[in-house]
């Protein structure tokens, strides 16, 4: 049990650090702070000119979106990368569960978007005038913790992806851009039509946002509750499905001798 | 040379599985969006606009991603050593690359125009058709001339990609490209004023919605001139500065 947990730990911590040794303040600012708080504020003025959604709507919804990029973006480097720089082979070659090794990276990256989300949150409530109640904070806080544990997870179904195909960016690029339209988080879900609404309504975020929103209002616990436990179920899920696609996908990468095909 | 070396760059770009999925991809989810926000608005009669709009950030995330980091490419695939031997000015190798940006983004004007018809049915009445196909290619030819700056800035700043990511957001706020800049606060007037991307985004809204199209058109094609000319010296510092240093290479 120990090994397991210092596997889990650690080696999600190395893998994380080892992600970001080419990083330095300046990108990690630029591209996971500015950027999202630049959006933040595009899509309140949206918002505000076309009268779709009120600030708390765009403001806390595209902070729970900065956090979801953040993982969908960091999950799938996180599996893919290995291929690409050519240590996946080293992994798989771990006697202990590659299962276990992949699904721990979604700690750091959840851990990561929860800050990006609060961050963004705090700075967009700030320079756009929206009052939060401080007795709303904690439960905030979880509402932004679900949609990035849910969004790690998401992440990583799409790193196992990687595993399979050549180009990790395009699939993630897709999928973020995907994520600003199908989520409900500029576009509110009853104005799209039934497919896009459905697709929506399985993507992560999508119930963590509207929890969020109704936590930053100040409703209580049980009345975001469905809409956490969906979030919840959502990342339990995309958990399940990205082990399944490792496990298939590594299988696959042994018959066919495809490890390090770029 | 300008030609071909846009020619050459396009059919580069359209070896590439990211490149092709995300300007073939994005710029669609962005017409979606747009129309999807006008239309539960109180605002509805303007999704011709909203369409032409979505066109124009597709344009400016093109030349910003593409051009913008064209050095910062060709230094990634090894071959800007070959690119700076070549004996021309470091302005005529890297213009072609950067028009051919633009070029490619132009796509995504049209795909949201085409997408926005057939499923949307928007009717597209533009109020100046003849303007808008000359305000087009023009406004997408001068964010071309536009992103030789970019690039020779993006080089000078080691961590251009981080800037990258986050002008794209700003610029198409400040540039009233789906929104009018007067719903902004008016302190950004005069950084919106600056940027040509301002000007090529009212002259296509014009050109939808009616006004005087060539004004706006004359002020984005000028300032692109402007941007070209101090890209053009920029890039000449810049290579200097790397040859002394030795620094060409060095990602």
């Amino acid at each position: 049990m120990r090994g397991t947990l210092r596997l889990l730990g650690m080696g999600s911590v190395i893998a994380y650090r080892a992600l970001f040794n080419w990083t330095t303040p300046p990108v990690f600012i630029g591209s996971l702070l500015v950027g999202p708080l630049f959006q933040l504020i595009f899509f309140a003025y949206v918002g505000r000119q076309l009268s779709v959604g009120d600030d708390r709507f765009y403001i806390v919804g595209n902070a729970v979106l900065a956090a979801a990029w953040t993982c969908v973006f960091g999950g799938t480097m996180a599996i893919g990368n290995e291929r690409r720089f050519g240590t996946l082979g080293h992994v798989l070659l771990s006697p202990r569960s590659r299962t276990l090794i992949f699904l721990g990276r979604a700690t750091p990256y959840a851990l990561n978007g929860l800050f990006v989300a609060a961050v963004i949150l705090a700075l967009g409530a700030g320079l756009l005038g929206l009052h939060i109640p401080a007795s709303a904070i904690p439960l905030l806080a979880l509402c932004l913790a679900a949609g990035a544990v849910a969004s790690a997870f998401f992440g990583l179904t799409l790193g196992a992806l990687g595993l399979r195909f050549r180009d990790i960016w395009v699939i993630s690029n897709v999928t973020s851009a995907l994520m600003v339209l199908l989520t409900g988080v500029n576009v509110p879900l009853d104005q799209l039509p039934p497919v896009l609404r459905a697709i929506g309504t399985v993507l992560p975020i999508t119930h963590s946002a509207a929890a969020a929103r109704d936590a930053a209002g100040g409703a209580p616990i049980a009345a975001v509750a469905p809409d956490l436990l969906i979030e919840a179920g959502i990342a339990l899920a995309y958990a399940a499905l990205a082990a399944v696609l490792l496990r298939i996908f590594e299988a696959e990468s042994r018959r066919r001798a495809s490890l390090d095909t770029l | 040379m300008l030609v071909l070396g846009m020619l050459f760059h396009m059919k580069h770009v359209s070896r590439s599985p990211f490149d092709l999925a995300v300007f073939v991809v994005v710029p669609v989810v962005q017409a979606t969006l747009a129309v999807y926000l006008f239309r539960a608005s109180a605002e509805p009669q303007k999704l011709l606009q909203a369409a032409v709009g979505a066109g124009m950030m597709g344009v400016w995330s093109s030349v910003l991603f593409g051009a913008g980091g064209a050095i910062q490419s060709q230094r990634w695939q090894g071959t800007l050593e070959m690119l700076m031997l070549a004996p021309r000015r470091p302005v005529m190798i890297f213009l072609p690359i950067t028009l051919a940006q633009g070029a490619i983004g132009s796509y995504a004007l049209l795909a949201t125009l085409v997408w926005a018809r057939v499923l949307y049915g928007i009717r597209l009445d533009f109020a100046r058709p003849w303007a808008f196909l000359v305000t087009a290619p023009v406004t997408v030819l001068s964010l071309g001339a536009f992103g030789i700056l970019l690039a020779s800035l993006f080089v000078l700043l080691r961590h251009a990609n981080a800037l990258q990511n986050a002008l794209e957001y700003p610029v198409w706020l400040l540039s009233g490209m789906l929104l009018p800049i007067s719903s902004l606060p008016a302190w950004t007037g005069p950084l919106a004023a600056v940027l040509p991307t301002t000007w090529g985004a009212r002259a296509m809204r014009e050109a939808t919605a009616g006004g005087a199209v060539w004004p706006s058109l004359a002020w984005c094609a000028g300032i692109s001139a402007i941007c070209l000319a101090l890209g053009a010296l920029s890039l000449v510092h810049v290579e200097r500065r790397a040859r002394a240093a030795a620094t060409l290479a060095l990602a």
